[in-house]
């Protein structure tokens, strides 16, 4: 509770004090709008943290290998990501709904158990040490970037691409009627959100001096997706504020004393999601997972 | 007149004398009567870290709770926040960030694990606030804190002795002991903890002769350890090495029992509290670990605690509530010596950095010290599981 | 090596009754419930504290423990599943309550400290616990060089009965009947009279209840209680198994568990170390990319 107070009293003391917690809200909005790309255009892609391991290791690897500059590492991290994200999404794109989720987690948990558990360069277990980390001052960046690719976002939503993944999102028969080639649409999303995902990896290792081999597993992609269902996957704001929400959270109900955060935060969950299914910010949309008893309007954008 | 300037002169410095030595109570150090000591704990209260988070907080908060009712340190009162990390680094970090630039915290304690120290010591470094480590034992904690950079942390200190002491310490006891030629040695490679000590275990047991036939490696959030047990059992070594903690340890022993291996088990760190002694039971009888410190010594500053912490809290310390009361003992030493102004905060907290490096105390943990590394200098005691969720002592290997 | 064999059939045989639950609930709702791992880990949560800290039996804790996890069950109903449904909500919204549910179990049983509020249900904490030797009878045989304890034998022979069981129910019963028209087409089944919320409700209540007898057997056989057994790993082996057999099949969900198992072995054997866990998803993986319905499921309905 100090801290609603704090935030509104002493707004300014209070960003130089929690730097860190806006750094890590920043990168965790990036990650939900990563989500969101893949949800709009009806992907229920569980793959973001594989792709941030990819930006978080290149980065940090190149960083300490050769001495490159942080911008030219990121951008290698990123486009990593990318082709990765390509490689992944030929096979596994023909699946649908919960296979693809399924798969996408195969994806990460392969990548975090079998490969980077076992290639020495990575540190294996240990993790991977990035002495050039800068958690103060690297909000800077967090925060601008995060700007870039929500602008930009929002954008590519108002454009082609944002409708022909909308009509992908809503009836994938009625939109290859219409001539939409949903396969390469779909990948475009695919490797869009692998972008995102990989810059926001790499951006994160920036921040943290050590980066943790079992943070990009299974809990990660849940907690993602959690930030865009409970924020609501209409629009890019909507994973965003769910970001900012969830983040927040275990610092709203922080009191002295108190252990019992993560009951609070499960029941806030339940009650958020049951209250309010289409997210926070809402706008539904997030019909992609159609069980046989889905009516399938095709003109239907929101259940309610 | 000379004369009388002189004689004014002697009055003035014998006021002044005397105005220096009547306020403080036992030893060195001007009056904080009036003043709070503002310190913060970081630790794993839920999570993971769980297990130990608890009971370094209890340890503290005894410590806190004597030392103020015996009239603070110096007058001035200790007042302590605990903050929970959930056992998350991020968030150990950001409470890190708030409790040295907005709860302006004269000093840190914690974090409770490893992977949370690695980002929360640089950070305490950097904002130069000193920080004392109270449960983290690995590799590169003190006095690289910044490893692979050489240049040693000047705030960071810990007093939970590291296994690059206990582990060789106990391989040696045993060595001597009984003179084992083959090992195994079974590690968690995603724990940090754990391949810390698996990477000492394999740099050491060179040294006094052991063989080391296999490192099995397995994952610490795996259930089923049973098909690499029988991997080790079925190279049959004299020891099998375990650089695991929580349910882990337990778990292997009872395997190793079930498939007919008699062998001895010895580890680090993991083995030293009484959950794990009970949770292996029989299975565990004779396994053999260095610790920090061992309930059952007899010397005053350890049974004054331990009988304090059961009166406080109706149960037994543990390693950890031992080390983190010695903390707060440790830091309220210095305080004590370091002339603290209350006024100047970060010269207080380069005050307390540098008497912190000079502390010499009686702890339940015995004699301590810092080495000049901000490393533990205590004696290691070599224990056993009892086969009954206790210890009995069987080295005490002094500080060298 | 055969001692390596009967461990890949005693966990396998966890997976499987494991996965029969999660599979259950699939194949009526199409929904995955995400609490279901941690009614496993409270039914052997709850029958450990019934049997230490309240002096029952061990017969007596079991009863109680799975019937405390069937009532889980109809808390999963209730306040996860029914109210989005009535809502109309789409069924990812399903994921985030039982994700929020699963938050609150866990935190609960971690919390569980003597003095705490959740002292009666559990008091210690984070750590890991067994059941005390002695409880039941627990003899090891020693054979042909291999080691057997009963109470890891005892598994297979409960699981295949239990699911002997379950499987003449679903074919032969009227019950089974209902189930399975509720599983095909709820809208038709409501139309010819069945009580589909009943169905959805006995459903929920079974899977749970298997779930918690599952745990109780892992807590048993591998001297391993704690709030995390669920999570850990039991969670995501369990959607890989249901992936490999077919999902919403029940022999399927049998046969993908001995197969994951013998998986995991293997892999250990083969490549000596822990790839163990990677392998599985590379093989989940490469199930869902090569034949999506797994190896008993129906051809999928959802593929383009």
């Amino acid at each position: 509770m100090d801290f609603i107070l704090q935030l509104l009293t002493d707004p300014v003391g209070f960003y130089s004090t929690h730097t860190l917690l806006i750094a890590e809200i920043g990168i965790n909005s990036m990650l939900a709008a990563s989500m969101f790309v893949v949800l709009y255009s009806g992907q229920l892609s569980l793959a973001a943290p594989g792709f941030m391991a990819i930006g978080a290791y290149t980065s940090v690897l190149m960083g300490n290998y050769w001495n490159t500059p942080l911008a030219l590492n990121l951008l290698v991290g990123t486009l990593l990501a990318g082709v990765v994200g390509l490689i992944v999404g030929l096979p596994v794109l023909r699946l649908r709904g919960v296979f693809l989720a399924i798969a996408t987690i195969g994806f990460i948990e392969a990548l975090s158990l079998g490969v980077i558990l076992n290639v020495p360069i990575t540190g294996e277990g240990l993790g991977l040490k990035n002495p050039s980390a800068d958690p103060l001052g690297g909000i800077n960046i967090v925060l601008g970037s995060l700007a870039v690719i929500v602008f930009l976002m929002w954008r590519l939503t108002k454009g082609r691409l944002g409708h022909a993944w909308e009509a992908i999102r809503q009836d994938e028969l009625a939109a290859l009627s219409q001539g939409i080639n949903i396969a390469r649409y779909k990948m475009i999303g695919f490797v869009i959100s692998a972008l995102v995902a990989g810059y926001a990896g790499g951006l994160e290792s920036h921040l943290n001096f050590f980066v943790d081999p079992t943070e990009y597993g299974v809990p990660r992609t849940v907690q993602v997706l959690t930030f865009a269902v409970l924020g609501g996957s209409g629009n890019v704001f909507g994973p965003v504020v769910g970001a900012l929400f969830l983040t927040t959270l275990p610092e709203i109900v922080r009191v002295p004393n108190f252990d019992y955060r993560d009951v609070i935060a499960g029941a806030i969950l339940i009650v958020v999601i049951v209250f309010r299914p289409q997210g926070i910010v809402g706008r539904g949309g997030l019909a992609i997972v159609r069980p046989r008893w889905w009516p399938r309007t095709s003109r239907a954008s929101s259940p309610g | 007149m000379k004369r009388d300037r002189v004689i004014l002169g002697l009055l003035a410095a014998i006021v002044l004398a005397a105005c220096g030595t009547t306020s403080t109570s036992g030893g060195g150090g001007p009056s904080y009567a009036g003043k709070t000591i503002k310190l913060g704990a970081i630790l794993s209260i839920t999570g993971a870290g769980g297990v130990y988070g608890p009971q370094s907080r209890d340890g503290m908060k005894l410590a806190v709770d004597q030392i103020n009712k015996a009239g603070g340190v110096n007058g001035a009162t200790i007042d302590l926040t605990v903050n929970d990390d959930a056992s998350l680094k991020a968030q150990s970090a950001q409470l890190a960030q708030t409790m040295i630039q907005q709860d302006l915290d004269l000093a840190l304690l914690g974090p409770t694990l490893s992977n949370s120290a690695v980002g929360v010591h640089p950070l305490a470094e950097s904002l130069k606030t000193p920080i004392l480590a109270v449960s983290t034992t690995g590799i590169h904690i003190v006095p690289d804190c910044n490893f692979p950079a050489a240049a040693a942390c000047k705030y960071v200190f810990r007093d939970s002795l590291g296994e690059q002491t206990a582990i060789p310490d106990n391989i040696k006891s045993y060595a001597a002991d009984k003179h084992p030629s083959t090992g195994v040695l079974l590690v968690a490679q995603d724990d940090k903890f754990s391949s810390d000590g698996g990477k000492i275990v394999q740099d050491t047991v060179g040294q006094y002769g052991i063989n080391l036939l296999a490192v099995i490696k397995f994952s610490k959030a795996e259930s089923d350890l049973s098909p690499y047990v029988t991997q080790a059992v079925q190279k049959k070594p004299d020891v099998i090495f375990i650089t695991s903690l929580g349910g882990i340890p337990a778990k292997i022993m009872s395997e190793a029992r079930k498939l007919g291996w008699t062998g001895q088990f010895l580890g680090g760190n993991g083995f030293n509290t009484a959950t794990v002694s009970k949770q292996a039971g029989a299975d565990g009888m004779g396994a053999r670990s260095a610790s920090a410190w061992y309930i059952g010594n007899t010397f005053a500053s350890n049974a004054d605690f331990v009988n304090a912490y059961k009166a406080a809290y109706g149960k037994d310390p543990d390693q950890f509530s031992a080390q983190g009361y010695t903390a707060i003992k440790i830091i309220a030493d210095s305080a004590k010596r370091a002339n603290l102004t209350f006024s100047d905060l970060a010269g207080d907290r380069d005050k307390l950095r540098a008497a912190m490096e000079t502390v010499k105390i009686d702890s339940p943990l015995g004699p301590f010290q810092f080495t000049a590394d901000h490393d533990v200098k205590q004696t290691v005691w070599i224990i056993q599981m009892d086969g009954q969720g206790g210890f009995t002592l069987l080295h005490e290997i002094p500080a060298s | 090596m055969g001692q390596q064999v009967l461990n890949a059939i005693f966990i396998g045989s966890i997976y499987a009754l494991f996965a029969v639950g999660y599979t259950l609930v699939f194949g009526v709702l199409d929904i995955l419930n995400l609490a279901h791992s941690a009614v496993f880990m409270l039914g052997a949560a709850i029958t450990y504290s019934l049997v230490v800290n309240y002096h029952q039996s061990f017969a007596v804790a079991c009863v109680l423990g799975i019937g405390a996890c069937a009532v889980m069950g109809l808390v999963i109903e209730y306040v996860c599943l029914r109210p989005l449904r009535r809502r109309r909500a789409p069924p990812i919204a399903a994921l985030i309550s039982t994700i929020g549910l699963a938050l609150i179990i866990v935190a609960a049983v971690e919390q569980g400290r003597p003095g705490s509020a959740f002292a009666w249900l559990w008091v210690d904490g984070a750590n890991s616990v067994r059941f005390p030797p002695d409880m039941i009878p627990n003899p090891t045989w020693h054979v042909d060089g291999l080691t057997l304890e009963a109470t890891k034998v005892v598994i297979v022979p409960i699981t295949l009965v239990l699911m002997l069981v379950l499987g003449y129910v679903i074919r032969f019963t009227q019950f089974g009947r209902g189930l399975r028209a509720v599983a095909e087409n709820p809208r038709a089944a409501s139309l010819m009279g069945l009580d589909v919320d009943r169905m959805i409700v006995l459903t929920v209540v079974l899977s749970s209840a298997l779930g918690g007898v599952a745990g109780i057997l892992f807590g048993l056989a591998l001297s391993d209680i704690s709030p995390y057994i669920g999570r850990d790993s039991l969670e995501i082996r369990g959607l890989a198994v249901i992936v490999l057999g077919g999902m919403g099949s029940i022999p399927g969900a049998v046969a993908g568990g001995y197969l994951l198992g013998l998986i995991e072995v293997l892999a250990l054997v083969v490549f000596g170390s822990n790839v163990r866990a990677g392998v599985a998803f590379a093989a989940l993986f490469l199930m869902l990319v090569l034949r999506p319905q797994g190896l008993f499921g129906a051809q999928l309905r959802e593929r383009l």
